[in-house]
């Protein structure tokens, strides 16, 4: 048999599979949509066939071709959507970071050695602190925190204020996140830089307002964000390294898959990293710069430390066990 | 020059990555010289459950960086038409809300926007449909959302330390044209619809006759090829093509494609003598 009578004997099984292929894609209804797992199943054969015998390349192409659309139509499928999603946020990213448990301690150590340091050497001697900051962030900090003014003062009377800080939030402090991960391809190499010197800078601030600021302004500022905001540092610090662990010790796997396994999880940690900051911007858009009582600021500072910490410490915990 | 050297050199016809292959045999050749030359080629072969091999037509780095640059214009088209908007609609006031709808709008078009395009049926950001590109996961199915994710958050990394440089260096040291964040994201960016016109047959003057030795399933393949691919060249590249194939045919010149076409004709009959011509 050559490949002219080939494919006159079969040519109208691929038109067949042609059809429900573009009705599928077209989403038209089709009599022969319940044959098509048999239409790819057949074509897969011919295709071997036409292969093994070296038939012309048009025909092959054609195949080929039907074949690879044929796949895609088949594995299309809708993932879970709204279940899927709760699973994630629930259980499956909780539970991932206590499975990481080094990656997160080690990451807390990188974050918040060099915060404390910063910290607390500032009062005693800013220069370093000053250095880190620059001019202008100085002159930030003196508007927002200084001792005459307040936050609210500072940008956030005019309408929608609120609402572009938020922006501005994610924006920055997302993009960051997202880029701690992307680093991590450099052997975690990125993510440490960018953890390490995110401590220190935020350490430095912290110094600087007790030098130079007012420290009750600003603590009042920042309790009811700061849980989600710098425990998001952390896990972003660990998706990364996931990523360059796998890439620096594949251990069992080949390096290549051990990439593709790492990114896996990884992903699901920088996911929930990113909804822990997109959540620190909401409040710190919407509601940290409120002139309050600063004890009620504390007051929902501290529920909130406690809430974080209980739903990354035992969350998904049963389902685990399940 | 042996015979399998000759019709590999033959089948080498992708004139468009030339230069990147040419990099590429090299680093072949650094790694092992003794190696026999692998077959580069822009055909990856692909297994699936049903035990059939499907063949992906992947895209190098040059369509991909026309793709991109098609996609940054499109980007920055569309910054400064928003710039405008907001700018005219900072004129009736409410200033800041227009600055915070830039500034997420900023933040998702840069991180997302791939995302977004390789999510829908077409699986390929405007630039790419354009170029005829688009990605697919590495097993030939539809490429899902975290590999969509992981490959575009990576993009950064690619990009370091200026114009993609690691991705194109990556590009180049794997045979899938993949870069970095396709490793990881297990993707692949293909031909959506291979240009394959090989419909135009032309009668071919030749009585089909064997080939003086036995030929492996590879060198059928090639000789067969040519047959099919030689009638969209001019007659000197045929004649060229088919001198490279002397220790074969035993002759050069329009002799040597005679013979050549003869005996691609024979075997494209299965060896049956009787019928001269394709149709």
């Amino acid at each position: 048999m050559n490949s002219n009578q080939f494919e006159h004997e079969n040519a109208h099984r691929w038109q067949r599979l042609e059809k429900v292929i573009e009705a599928v894609e077209t989403r038209q209804p089709d009599e022969d949509i319940e044959r098509l797992p048999t239409l790819f199943r057949q074509i897969c054969h011919d295709l071997s066939v036409a292969q093994h015998r070296l038939y012309d390349s048009v025909i092959i192409e054609r195949l080929n071709r039907l074949a690879i659309s044929g796949y895609r139509t088949l594995e299309r499928r809708i993932t879970g959507g709204w279940e899927h999603f709760a699973r994630l946020i629930a259980v499956d990213f909780p539970q991932t970071v206590r499975e990481e448990k080094k990656l997160f301690w080690f990451n807390s150590l990188i974050f918040w050695l060099p915060f404390l340091f910063m910290a607390i050497w500032t009062p005693f001697d800013p220069e370093w602190a000053m250095r880190l900051l620059g001019p202008e962030g100085m002159v930030q900090m003196e508007s927002m925190y200084g001792n005459h003014t307040s936050p609210h003062d500072y940008m956030r009377e005019e309408f929608g204020s609120n609402f572009m800080m938020f922006a501005f939030y994610i924006y920055n402090n997302v993009g960051i996140d997202l880029r701690t991960f992307a680093g991590g391809l450099l052997g975690g190499l990125g993510s440490f830089i960018i953890v390490l010197f995110n401590g220190a800078h935020l350490g430095a601030a912290t110094g600087y307002i007790h030098h130079a600021c007012s420290p009750q302004t600003f603590y009042s500022f920042v309790a009811g964000h700061s849980a989600p905001e710098l425990l998001g540092v952390v896990v972003a610090g660990m998706a990364g390294m996931r990523l360059g662990l796998s890439l620096i010790r594949p251990g069992l796997h080949d390096r290549r898959t051990a990439l593709i396994l790492g990114g896996r999880r990884a992903l699901l940690l920088i996911l929930g990293a990113c909804a822990m900051t997109s959540f620190a911007a909401v409040i710190e858009g919407f509601w940290s710069a409120n002139p309050m009582e600063p004890w009620i600021k504390y007051t929902v500072g501290a529920l909130i430390w406690t809430l974080t910490i209980a739903y990354l410490g035992f969350c998904g915990r049963r389902a685990r066990a399940a | 020059m042996s015979l399998t050297t000759s019709i590999w050199r033959m089948q080498r016809t992708s004139f468009y990555l030339g230069i990147v292959k040419t990099v590429q045999r090299f680093m072949i050749r650094l790694s092992s010289s003794k190696m026999t030359p692998a077959l580069t080629d822009t055909l990856q072969p692909v297994e699936l459950a049903e035990g059939v091999e499907i063949q992906l037509r992947v895209a190098g780095p040059g369509v991909r960086s026309l793709a991109w640059t098609l996609d940054l214009a499109i980007a920055i088209a569309c910054y400064i038409a928003l710039a405008i908007i907001m700018g005219l609609l900072g004129f009736f006031g409410m200033e800041n809300v227009w600055q915070g709808v830039f500034l997420l709008f900023m933040f998702f078009f840069n991180w997302f926007y791939n995302v977004f395009f390789e999510m829908t049926a077409r699986g390929a950001t405007p630039g790419q449909r354009h170029c005829g590109i688009k990605v697919v996961s590495l097993s030939g199915g539809p490429v899902r959302l975290p590999q969509s994710l992981i490959r575009n958050l990576l993009r950064v990394i690619d990009f370091m330390p200026a114009a993609y440089l690691f991705g194109f260096l990556c590009t180049l040291c794997n045979r899938r044209f993949q870069r970095l964040g396709d490793l990881v994201a297990d993707t692949v960016v293909v031909y959506a619809d291979p240009k394959f016109d090989l419909t135009q047959r032309v009668h071919v003057n030749a009585d089909p006759c064997p080939p003086p030795m036995p030929l492996s399933r590879a060198e059928q393949a090639a000789v067969l090829q040519f047959l099919e691919r030689a009638p969209s060249w001019s007659v000197e590249r045929r004649i060229e093509m088919a001198d490279l194939l002397s220790p074969l045919t035993g002759a050069t010149g329009p002799e040597g494609l005679y013979r050549l076409c003869a005996i691609a004709l024979w075997l494209r009959q299965s060896g049956q003598p009787g019928k001269t011509s394709s149709p």
